[in-house]
């Protein structure tokens, strides 16, 4: 079905499906107009604008189908391994084995941003003494003591050490209303002193042989831990095809992202970018279909690069983008500023680097754990985005701060003083709360001065 | 001798002193804090004056951090990138259950030792490093002696002045706290000046019977056992502080919560005043378990590090010690 590229609403989202669903077009189990998720609370998406695609559609729904694939796997006797913090390492682990879903009890951190609150995660969290110091990943402990959304893991891992203190305490809070949780640890990650063993990790940053090893020997108390859960052995064939299977999902979103993020016009929006990249980290809750998702969704970019079709004006400023937004909106609101993306690092680069395979594959998880944006220097982090705004082209960067968490406001002071001196680029900082309209206006000032900052310097 | 910083219990003063070092614990000065060390939203006043204090030390030879809090590893990256000076940012193993944790920990012992002779100090002999650490160690229990001798201003203060020097001579002049409501002050470190808290829980009619902060005696390591320490001094230091020390970083936490269940019930404690700094999570998660856990009333200090916000401070301790009466 031919439609042309463009933002629209939720109601002509679901016109689109029905005229799909009419002329017989085929439709996943999960397809259907977003209307009926609105019935079940996701007020959100009333206020959200959307990729006019088939593609997009069916991006959207399999996002919004994700408690239910969880609810069906625990009944069809699958087990469920909830995986924090790490963000794209031990997923890739569970998926290798045939009766293990993984998920990311994270997510829920959009939950009172996709139902406007009126789920109560956060009154909840606060009456557990988790309040509104700590990040939106609060919402997650509400959602387990309420068990209104995710079903409740039959394992839950969980890294510490150079992770935020935010998730560190909510997750120990977690474990203090018992459910159990398998810490493992991840050390700060730092560069190798001279004369020092050292490998370079995907993505590129370098780290020393020995704490490789020792994220490595924590993979195998991973593995461990599932193939008890799992009743199945994980032996490496198993992981190095997982690992395969995961990369392949990777290939598809590098070529998606660089396409997405360097055509002019932008031939996909922010907001299904934003969604689409948040599928590597644990697929959403099924692989295969990510996978098939995804193709679809690469599918319809490469086509509107070939005819030069985009969803905005030719010309938008393109802004490279730090951190995810814990409202979704923001990302409509980019684009309503005359800017688009230009490139990302949603804090999960780690989950987009090709894992390496001619490693053994813990040794090649383990590289690509450490090489995660979070527990290195944020230097590190700063250098890899000077890299990929070179790389994309990008014109200026939007550091975006998450309310509440801890690593945000050294980090963004630290990035943002690299990153100027480094490329000579506007840098702004916007804290993203979980509904942003109350600070649209402000918000929209921020980044409309950054946008016509771009335009006046193309014509210097 | 080169001095060399640190704040964190879990960086051993007695390897840095053998390596030819002057370990100092600094508390440092809340005015410090300026909001040219870094950004003022966000940030733990507590890492912005030690990084503004490890800034403005000409006199320090290095700066060492421990990974045990977020905001503390970060502020090591502003230092590092604005001071002139070499900073050591040390991996503590949040996990502790593991020999693979004690591992992490037993290496970086051996970074930092690197780390020190490359500021200008030498490797101990293992002859040399037994002796610091049996001198440390004897040195700890005269200062545990005093510490039961001692009013809590003057026991926290004489930690403090351990931190800065540890030769220093310990006096247990000083009396007693007179006989108000027993609390316990649980939270996180002191900065200079901070001390005061104890005289106004004093004023409002309380006693504090037991000084959890992370400037309290609760973050002293172990005693050594001599013959261990003979048989491998290296393994001994990470017994007596890895091994033991209890930190709200550490998951799971429950040796914290354990020494806590303990302490209180020895103290008498009859509530729990919380000092916990803006912007930290660790502790900010702390209060609604102490509460859920001690069954005693709680409150939360919620510190600024600001002088002028201290009033607050202070109307919040005689409320809440209103309250236990």
């Amino acid at each position: 079905m031919s439609v042309t590229p463009k933002r629209i609403t939720i109601e002509e989202m679901d016109l689109l499906c029905r005229r799909q669903q009419a002329a017989g077009a085929p439709m996943p189990w999960y397809g259907g107009p977003l209307n009926r998720h609105v019935a079940d609370g996701d007020r959100r998406l009333l206020k959200l604008e959307y990729d006019a695609s088939p593609a997009a559609l069916r991006l959207w729904n399999f996002l919004l189908t994700e408690e239910d694939r969880l609810h069906q796997a625990r009944e069809a006797g699958r087990k469920i391994v909830g995986t924090m913090k790490d963000l794209g390492t031990v997923p890739v682990m569970a998926y290798a084995l045939p009766n293990v879903v993984a998920f990311y009890p994270d997510g829920a951190w959009w939950t009172p941003c996709v139902m406007e609150l009126s789920e109560g995660l956060f009154a909840l969290a606060q009456s557990l003494g988790v309040g509104e110091a700590f990040c939106p990943v609060r919402a997650m402990i509400g959602a387990f003591v309420n068990r209104n959304h995710f079903p409740i893991p039959d394992l839950l891992t969980c890294s510490v050490g150079a992770t935020c203190d935010d998730f560190s305490s909510i997750a120990q809070r977690l474990e203090s209303l018992g459910f159990p949780i398998l810490w493992w640890e991840m050390p700060a990650r730092r560069h190798p002193d001279p004369d020092e063993p050292a490998v370079t990790l995907p993505g590129g940053f370098p780290a020393p042989a020995s704490q490789v090893a020792l994220v490595r020997s924590e993979m195998e108390r991973l593995r461990a831990a599932l193939e008890n859960l799992a009743g199945a052995r994980l032996g490496d064939d198993e992981l190095a095809a997982g690992i395969r299977e995961a990369n392949r999902i990777r290939a598809v979103l590098d070529e998606l992202r660089r396409l997405a993020y360097t055509a002019d016009p932008c031939p996909m929006p922010a907001l299904e970018m934003l969604i689409a990249e948040m599928l590597a980290i644990h697929f959403c809750s099924d692989r295969a279909e990510s996978a098939a998702v995804l193709g679809e969704l690469l599918d319809e970019v490469r086509l509107r690069v070939r005819q030069r079709r985009g969803v905005l004006p030719e010309g938008a400023a393109r802004i490279f983008w730090v951190n995810p937004v814990a409202d979704l909106r923001m990302m409509n609101l980019l684009e309503d500023c005359g800017g688009r993306l230009g490139g990302t690092e949603f804090l999960f680069c780690h989950a987009l680097d090709r894992i390496p395979e001619d490693l053994p594959p813990l040794e090649a998880l383990a590289r690509m754990a450490l090489a995660d944006p979070m527990v290195g220097p944020s230097a590190d982090r700063a250098e890899r985005i000077v890299r990929d705004v070179q790389d994309f082209g990008a014109e200026a960067v939007v550091v975006s701060r998450i309310p509440g968490a801890s690593h945000c406001a050294l980090e963004g002071a630290v990035m943002g003083e690299i990153v100027r001196a480094r490329l000579g680029i506007p840098v702004v900082e916007v804290e993203v709360p979980p509904i942003i309209d109350p600070m649209l206006p402000t918000l929209r000032t921020r980044l409309e001065a950054l946008t016509e900052t771009v335009f006046q310097r193309r014509n210097v | 001798m080169k001095t060399v910083l640190y704040s964190s219990p879990f960086v051993p003063a007695e390897w840095l002193s053998a390596h030819g070092m002057r370990p100092e614990r600094i508390r440092p000065d809340p005015s410090a804090s300026a909001p040219s060390v870094g950004p003022l939203m966000g940030m733990c006043p507590f890492a912005r004056a030690f990084a503004g204090d490890a800034l403005a030390r000409a006199d320090a030879a290095g700066v060492v951090f421990a990974t045990t809090c977020d905001q503390m590893r970060r502020a090591s990256e502003l230092v590092a990138m604005h001071g002139r000076r070499p900073v050591f940012l040390m991996n503590v193993p949040a996990t502790w259950q593991t020999p693979v944790a004690a591992r992490l920990y037993l290496d970086e012992l051996g970074r930092l030792g690197r780390f020190l002779v490359r500021l200008g100090g030498s490797e101990p002999s293992r002859e040399a490093l037994c002796r610091t650490l049996e001198a440390w160690d004897a040195q700890r229990e005269r200062l545990r002696g005093a510490l039961g001798l001692l009013a809590p201003r003057r026991a926290s203060e004489a930690m403090a002045e351990f931190d800065l020097d540890w030769r220093t001579a310990l006096t247990a002049s000083g009396p007693r706290a007179p006989g108000g409501t027993p609390v316990a002050l649980v939270g996180g470190p002191l900065m200079r000046g901070h001390t005061q808290v104890f005289d106004t829980i004093e004023q409002a009619g309380g006693a504090v019977v037991l000084d959890a902060t992370e400037s309290g005696a609760w973050t002293l390591p172990a005693p050594f056992d001599r013959r261990r320490l003979r048989d491998d001094p290296v393994m001994e230091l990470v017994d007596a502080y890895f091994g033991t020390i209890p930190g709200v970083f550490r998951r799971p936490d429950e040796a914290l919560y354990a020494y806590l269940d303990r302490e209180l019930a020895a103290s008498g404690a009859r509530g729990i005043v919380v000092w916990r700094y803006v912007w930290c999570d660790l502790w900010a998660a702390a209060v609604a378990r102490l509460r859920e856990r001690t069954g005693l009333p709680v409150t939360d200090l919620d510190v600024s590090g600001d002088e002028g916000a201290f009033a607050h401070t202070a109307g919040r301790i005689q409320a809440f010690m209103e309250v236990l009466r």
